[in-house]
């Protein structure tokens, strides 16, 4: 019977892939009714329960696999988030470049006192607090999708996440190649340009690819999702072939997008389903990574370090709010909704790693813990502020409707049968 | 429940209502952006009155009385300009147009505020495919029975102002093949369609009461009617143009409207109800063939396309705009007629240029801006 399958079944890959989704879909909708808590928090859960901090079923090492998932669903995040920054809007509305960049930073200050006052080198501060100038972009833009959330507030977290994650990763790509510490000066400087300017060049040059190839396939909306979703993975693979930052070049190739097609060849294209599909893949293995065990280890700088950035974020929104013309409660809202971090400071930390493996243990710790607390409070945080904002869909009471229209149709016949 | 007294107004005063579209700027798709919009609108001084309409991606302008077409203008320009550098500012986009050309009625969410929640509970679906846009104009006269007379007499003249005004080609993705596609939504509702036979303010008053005490209507505001009389302001209220891509094209209209309600009072024709038989026929065809469509007189028993009707009408109403100082409207009006123009060709032009919907609202929110 050697045709019968052996035991202990070994699930493959396809498999393993297949029973992510699955398990995240399910858990989703179950959270989801909760009414508190949002279909991202049900993902995260189920990774993080099958993942080595509780049942140990999936490593991250059996995920390595998924790497190419990941990395196109951060691409295609990356990508959306260039095109929420309008410069049209910044030029019209100088409050909000103003807004984001006290709030950010604000935060990089903040974090970076606090972590050298908790004895951290300064380049590890220094990074840590780079990290913490983001907000996760896919958290606020999947929260968004799933409530269908709609409006100034919605609309604004979307750019000031947009914002602040331009700055994050422009002073990441800086601060990277100073983590090699057996180099010059010269060495050093020729590096950060060469990843800074780099990026930034190639993302262009993407841009003016697809410009190109948009001009020739024509505005069919399929024919620019493929052409989207294609260039997307080859600028991944190619920045990473020669060195350069994916995430700033994908970046930039969103941002030009938005802002340089003056002939408006490229039409808007949502990501929509296939998103949904590659987001909740990023939140299983996000789940999956998370580590908690920071906090036992290093309560006091864990707590620190997020009740810092909260406050910094709070305090730079809330002192250029007026130049929006922001009421008291958007101004509020927009600061819960820029709660989360998560997926890019990962990314980011892992690329630490990458580049000096001895320097990451303690920055690791740190970061993963408190990625993994703002995972659990940041789309909660996210979602609540945008129904408080009353951006989210509303549910009518249409039972309500159907009694008072029953009420109006028995008065009309009463005063029929009076008649008669 | 009886009607407030009408309040006459000696002379003929224009006012209009323009119901626009609050556009994203990076899809071009409606956005539910009107509660924010208007509180920021509210902090500022605008000539007018700026509303809530019934979902959250549509504002109302309303502008103030005026005797004349040039002060109309200019006010309309005034709060164009005004909406516009404050749209700049929360980055909307605003735009005319009689209908959304792509987004999803189902997809749109009810302003809250008692009545339009009402609205929406007695209403169900039909209030939010209500997210279309029109103009209403609003002509006084001295007394209820003019406004009754004026509103059958009027009748007569529907077809040409939607055929004039019609800017809804496109509807929920697809272009319908009608010029006005805006009508059809409207008709839906059941209190739609011609006020009843009535000439007299006190029948009226009486056919209002009867209705109320069946629960079937509040207000005058309850009739959705393509022409009403509205009694608190003394005018009759021509409801059934799409909003004009512009704001001239909208003081254009209102103008002619004026002079039509002018020359009708001065001539007093007689009114038959046969004008009735041919209604429902001739605003179907406007909505359809727009300013080709072939109209039928049914006192004259003649057919002859709405192009022609309106510049006879023009050259009927000469005399009238020299003394009123707007020849040059008719004029304009003779001219975009000739050329079979209209919004719905506008916008038709720019799909076939742009070969997207996107596309073509963005081109609305340019031309609403640029405004000429």
């Amino acid at each position: 019977m050697n045709f019968l399958p052996h035991f202990p079944l070994s699930l493959n890959a396809i498999a393993l892939f297949g029973l992510t989704l699955i398990l995240g879909i399910v858990s989703g909708e179950i959270v989801s009714r909760s009414k508190i808590l949002p279909k991202i928090s049900g993902y995260l859960m189920v990774g993080f329960l099958v993942g080595p901090s509780v049942f140990n079923i999936v490593t991250p090492s059996l995920f390595a696999y998924t790497r190419l998932f990941v990395d196109i669903s951060l691409g295609l995040i990356l990508f959306d988030l260039g095109r929420h920054l309008n410069f049209t809007w910044l030029r019209h509305d100088r409050g909000i470049f103003i807004t984001s960049f006290s709030e950010s930073l604000l935060t990089f200050f903040f974090v970076f006192v606090a972590l050298y006052l908790f004895h951290f080198p300064l380049l590890h501060a220094a990074i840590a607090a780079t990290i913490a100038v983001s907000t996760s972009p896919a958290v606020v833009m999947m929260i968004a999708n799933d409530l269908s959330s709609e409006g100034p507030v919605t609309r604004r977290t979307l750019i000031l996440t947009s914002l602040n994650n331009l700055f994050a990763l422009i002073l990441f790509t800086i601060l990277l190649p100073f983590t090699q510490t057996d180099t010059s000066h010269h060495y050093l400087l020729m590096h950060t340009s060469y990843r800074l300017f780099g990026s930034i060049v190639f993302g262009i040059l993407m841009f003016i690819l697809t410009i190109c190839i948009a001009k020739f396939i024509g505005k069919r909306k399929e024919n620019q999702f493929v052409l989207f979703v294609a260039v997307v993975i080859f600028a991944i693979g190619f920045s990473n072939a020669i060195n350069l930052s994916s995430m700033l070049a994908l970046f930039t190739l969103g941002v030009a997008a938005r802002n340089f097609d003056r002939n408006h060849v490229l039409i808007e294209i949502d990501f929509g389903l296939i998103a949904k599909l590659f987001f909740i893949l990023l939140f299983v293995i996000t789940g999956i990574h998370l580590q908690l065990k920071g906090l036992w280890q290093a309560t006091g700088v864990v707590c620190t370090f997020i009740i810092v950035r909260t406050l910094a974020k709070s305090c730079g929104v809330h002192l250029f709010a007026k130049m929006s013309n922001l009421t008291k409660s958007q101004t509020w809202l927009i600061c819960l909704a820029l709660t989360p971090m998560s997926g890019l400071a990962i990314g980011m930390s892992h690329l630490v790693i990458d580049f000096n493996s001895n320097l990451g243990y303690q920055l690791m710790t740190l970061v993963a813990t408190s990625v993994a607390m703002l995972n659990v409070i940041g789309p909660i945080a996210t979602q609540l502020a945008f129904i408080k904002a009353d951006e989210a869909i509303l549910k009518i009471n249409f039972k309500r409707g159907r009694n008072e229209f029953n009420g109006l149709q028995r008065k009309s016949l009463e005063y029929s049968g009076r008649r008669a | 429940m009886s009607l407030t007294a009408f309040k006459g107004n000696p002379s003929n005063t224009v006012g209009v209502e323009l119901e626009l579209q609050l556009v994203n700027l990076q899809n071009f798709n409606l956005t539910m952006e009107a509660k924010d919009f208007l509180r920021r609108l509210s902090e500022i001084k605008i000539p007018g009155e700026i509303k809530p309409e019934i979902t959250q991606s549509m504002i109302e302008i309303n502008s103030s009385i005026h005797k004349s077409h040039d002060s109309l203008l200019k006010e309309l320009l005034t709060i164009k300009n005004t909406l516009t550098e404050q749209a700049a500012k929360t980055h909307i986009g605003i735009c005319g147009g009689g209908a959304h050309p792509f987004q999803q009625w189902n997809a749109q969410r009810i302003f809250p505020t008692e009545r339009f929640t009402n609205t929406s509970e007695q209403y169900g679906y039909l209030a939010k495919q209500f997210t279309v846009f029109g103009q209403h104009i609003h002509i006084g006269c001295q007394n209820g029975d003019d406004a009754l007379y004026l509103c059958h007499a009027m009748a007569r003249y529907i077809p040409q102002f939607i055929a004039l005004s019609a800017a809804s080609p496109f509807h929920q993705s697809v272009d319908t093949v009608f010029d006005c596609s805006r009508l059809t939504v409207i008709s839906a509702f059941p209190l739609s369609g011609t006020p009843p036979w009535i000439l007299a303010w006190d029948e009226f008053d009486d056919y209002f009461c009867n209705l109320s005490d069946l629960g079937i209507v509040k207000s005058i505001k309850d009739f959705y009617w393509d022409i009403r009389p509205k009694p608190e302001y003394g005018t009759i209220e021509l409801r059934i143009c799409d909003t004009p891509l512009t704001v001239h094209k909208a003081a254009e209209l209102a103008a002619y409207a004026q002079l039509l309600v002018i020359w009708l009072l001065d001539n007093k024709i007689n009114l038959s109800r046969d004008i009735y038989l041919t209604y429902a026929v001739n605003r179907f065809r406007a909505a359809r063939f727009g300013l080709e469509a072939l109209f039928i007189d049914p006192i004259e028993r003649v057919q002859i396309t709405l192009a022609k009707d309106i510049i006879q009408t023009c050259n009927q109403l000469r005399n009238y705009a020299v003394q009123f100082n707007c020849e040059n409207i008719l004029d304009q009006i003779c001219k975009a007629v000739s050329n079979k123009e209209n919004g719905a060709k506008w916008l038709r032009e720019h799909h076939t240029k742009f070969q997207s919907l996107n596309d073509t609202v963005r081109c609305q929110t340019e031309l609403w801006k640029a405004g000429t």
